[in-house]
């Protein structure tokens, strides 16, 4: 479903992505982990159309997005997270998810909306004053929210999970779960914790300095030297 | 034809000594405060006026009402500052339309005290002409406000390279965290941004009183010629805003002398949108926070 | 009590202020006018509260507005009331002409714009075979009777000032309400979070400032079939711009009704009171209203107002 071919990004000469190939099928949960620095966000960045790449292409569900602006591809069903939670000020939760179907999906459909503040537990925020005034968990269900009323095929998730406390990391990564079940999505997701990972991605794609150093199975790809070397603070072979 | 047009950009780089007075100013607070005081024109029409009122009422030469002219603009550009610096929330569009109504204040001010009239000196030593290079005419004013603005800015410019202040003034501009770590006092700089602002206001004042002529509705011309300026040379430097302003000059004089007077505005507008459009970032690419 | 606000009001706008007034030409005349100032402030405010675009060159839209509807009724016959509309379609136009500057930032926006109102005026003034140049256009048709009212009367021009005010008005609110403006509101905090869920965010901006465009377009419109004469100097004045920034900021410039409250206090203030206390220079007194409002109460009379009546409700800082 999405496809990138030889992306490469530099930031005034400073290479951020060297050549990322890589693909996500239908339906396929990726984990995307590598350093602070290896060029994770920046990847999500060049997907989401936020950063154009300097070289390379982009193919979602068999055409190049590689022009198309943000709104476009978000409209073409690529949704995404931040890190730090971007909610619309000054709308409350439901209507944050109003303006994302409207905009994104094109009709505003309530039913839908309601389905997505239920799986996501923000029913009873859904219309408090202010987005400000939201817990933390409940900030990172927004930014999911948000994305998931436009609705995608692909949602890519910018470390989500961070910053939770065990219990609530595993509640929440078993929303995502219910979440992508039920609107059969494929997902890419950042994280750094190598158990909740594992338990959620089938594949993980190890970024290092703006390339790919492994991909496979979490098991297999957890117990590559390269990457063990890479989370150790050595540079990459 | 080739005398009148080099007469033409004489005339015009003459011009743009004292619009470079307006731009510097106007672009020395921008640096200082991230703020257009859209009212900057109108401390050059209150200068202008006060030596209208010194010359009329009193009999004293332009010159002579300088310190005066200092004064009154000196404390004018401080109660700008002072009420600027009470704007809390939305800064970026409530500090626009505050000084906009600065602007309204002034200009109405000055209506109301001197009417809608044209005034210029009538002390004949500024305004015999003088010949340069044996082909090029003047006046004396001009060519003596050229020169002595030429001077000032030289010094601002010498004040922002060396001194303790004027460094202070280019670091709250390049970086305003990193100069507070350094220990500016960013409220005391601030202001003595508005200060220098103010006396190159003034001898631009001055200088329009003796060389042209002046009216109320002038301070709102001079606003918007000197942000013309700034977009075309970038805030930077006062070298750029210098070469910048006798662009402006020259492409005036130049559309006076082949097109016509009433377009004279005109050609540094479209220049204006044409520099904004095609090269956002300036035509030295000094100008920053211009464009998103 | 709001929900009976809106329809009290209408009620003695449409009704009781021509029975009481109707019979006084000069007051009609003055309520016109500040209608007039009204129409553009709201246009104003829309751009600003929802764009969050300062324009310093409303007087552009107002001027092309005008000279729109008067050149297409005296040339082409066009009927004044289908003029209005035409007249505001020709603003939007020339809106698209000054649609590079979006991506410019607060004070270059508002400069650029103001640029753009001095090249249109300076080619109303040499486009003399079009707009009759500097000598203006004389005896522009005025409204019709309809239905056996005298469109073309004081109080026929006030009818149709006020309804072109209301439209504009609910425009204003429908959109606050709806999905756009939400977006709109968002926008200014976190523009990339927008565009990320679809929002074109650029493409909502040239909206609003070509539907700004367009409303003041009509106002000019109307000002054009009501006074029946134009001048550059007139159309393009800047006047247009000042009067209303100073009735949007008074009134309130982020609420929907504020530009017009604060365009009928401040335009008949300024006529019937400072006109006459300072013959010269009483936009003074504009000035320091805007200053004041700036400093002490940065959203306007309106929300003052608005706290009184609900007691301190919840203000949506729209």
């Amino acid at each position: 479903m999405l496809t990138l071919d030889g992306v490469q990004v530099s930031f005034g000469g400073v290479s951020a992505l060297k050549g990322v190939s890589m693909t996500v099928s239908a339906g396929e949960t990726v984990g995307l982990v590598g350093p602070n620095g290896a060029g994770k966000t920046t990847l999500f960045n060049v997907i989401s159309g936020i950063v154009r790449p300097t070289a390379g292409d982009i193919t979602f569900r068999g055409h190049s997005v590689l022009k198309a602006p943000e709104w476009k591809r978000a409209r073409l069903g690529i949704g995404r997270s931040f890190q730090i939670a971007r909610p619309l000020h000054h709308c409350t939760v439901r209507e944050n998810l109003i303006v994302a179907q409207r905009f994104g999906a094109g009709r505003v459909d309530h039913e839908r909306i309601d389905e997505i503040l239920d799986l996501l537990k923000l029913g009873h925020k859904a219309d408090r004053d202010a987005v400000s005034e939201l817990a933390l968990t409940e900030h990172k269900a927004l930014e999911v929210g948000k994305a998931l009323a436009t609705n995608p095929h692909l949602l890519l998730l910018d470390e989500v999970l961070a910053g939770l406390e065990t219990n609530g990391k595993r509640a929440f990564m078993e929303q995502l779960a219910l979440v992508r079940d039920r609107f059969n999505l494929a997902m890419v997701v950042i994280e750094h914790d190598i158990p909740t990972i594992s338990a959620l991605c089938p594949r993980v794609v190890v970024l290092n300095f703006g390339e790919i150093i492994a991909e496979g199975n979490p098991g297999a790809v957890f117990r590559d030297p390269n990457v063990v070397r890479s989370y150790t603070g050595e540079a990459a072979a | 034809m080739l005398s009148l047009t080099l007469q033409a950009l004489f005339s015009g780089v003459l011009a743009g000594g004292y619009y470079a007075m307006v731009a510097v100013g106007l672009a020395l607070v921008f640096g200082t405060m991230r703020i257009i005081n859209l009212a900057h024109g109108e401390l050059v029409l209150l200068a202008a006026y006060v030596a209208y009122a010194a010359e009329s009422q009193y009999g004293l030469n332009p010159v002579m009402a300088i310190p005066f002219a200092l004064v009154i603009v000196g404390a004018s550009a401080a109660l700008v500052y002072a009420l600027l610096s009470r704007i809390d929330q939305d800064r970026e569009i409530n500090s626009l339309i505050l000084t906009f109504g600065l602007g309204i204040i002034l200009t109405n001010a000055v209506l109301m005290i001197w009417a809608a009239d044209i005034h210029s000196t009538t002390a004949p030593w500024f305004q015999e002409s003088v010949v340069v290079a044996d082909t090029l005419f003047a006046m004396r004013s001009e060519v003596v406000f050229f020169v002595g603005g030429l001077v000032l800015m030289a010094g601002v410019h010498g004040w922002l390279n060396h001194s303790w202040q004027g460094r202070a003034v280019r670091a709250l501009s390049s970086n305003r965290n990193a100069a507070k770590l350094m220990g500016v006092n960013p409220r005391r700089t601030e202001i003595l941004s508005f200060l220098v602002a103010a006396l190159l206001a003034t001898f631009a004042g001055i200088a329009i009183y003796t060389g042209k002529t002046i009216f109320p509705s002038l301070g709102h011309v001079m606003t918007v010629k000197a942000f013309i300026i700034t977009v075309l040379a970038g805030m930077g430097s006062i070298p750029g805003v210098l070469i910048g302003a006798v662009m402006i000059g020259c492409i005036e004089s130049l559309t006076v002398t082949y097109v016509s007077a009433s377009l004279q505005e005109l050609a540094g507008m479209i220049l204006f949108l044409v520099v904004l459009f095609v090269m956002p970032s300036g035509l030295f690419g000094g100008r920053k926070a211009i464009a998103r | 009590m709001k929900r009976f606000l809106v329809p009290a009001a209408l009620a003695v706008a449409y009704v009781a202020v021509p029975l009481a007034f109707g019979g006084n030409p000069y007051v009609m005349g003055l309520i016109v006018a500040a209608l007039t100032i009204g129409g553009i402030a709201v246009a104003w405010a829309l751009l600003g509260n929802l764009g969050g675009m300062v324009s310093f060159g409303h007087a552009a839209f107002f001027g092309v507005g005008s000279y729109t509807s008067a050149v297409l009724s005296m040339k082409l016959g066009v009927p004044p009331l289908a003029g209005l509309l035409l007249g505001g379609l020709g603003a939007a136009i020339a809106s698209i002409a000054t649609m590079p500057a979006l991506r410019l930032k607060g004070p270059y926006f508002a400069l650029a714009i103001l640029a753009y109102a001095h090249i249109f005026q300076i080619l109303a003034t040499e486009m003399t075979g079009v707009t009759g140049g500097a000598g203006g256009l004389l005896s522009i048709p005025r409204f019709p009777t309809l239905l056996g009212v005298d469109l073309g009367s004081k109080t026929g021009g006030y009818v149709i000032i006020l309804t072109i005010v209301v439209l504009s008005a609910a425009a204003y609110a429908a959109i606050r309400r709806s999905a756009w403006g939400l977006a709109l509101k968002a926008m200014h905090d976190t523009e990339i979070a927008t565009r990320v869920i679809g929002v074109p965010s650029t493409h909502l901006k040239a909206a609003m400032l070509a539907l700004s465009a367009f409303i003041t377009g009509v106002v000019g419109a109307f000002n054009a079939h009501f006074i029946n004469f134009l001048e550059p100097d007139y159309a393009f004045s800047g006047a247009w711009t000042v009067l209303p920034i100073a009735a949007a900021i008074f009134g309130g410039y982020r609420t929907v009704w504020g530009p017009v409250i604060g365009a009928l206090t401040i335009y008949l203030l300024d006529q019937l009171v400072f006109k006459e206390l300072m013959p010269h220079g009483h936009q003074f007194v504009l000035g320091m209203l805007l200053v004041g409002m700036i400093l002490l109460s940065p959203g306007g009379l309106a929300p003052i107002l608005g706290r009184r009546l609900e007691g301190g409700q919840r203000h949506a800082h729209a």
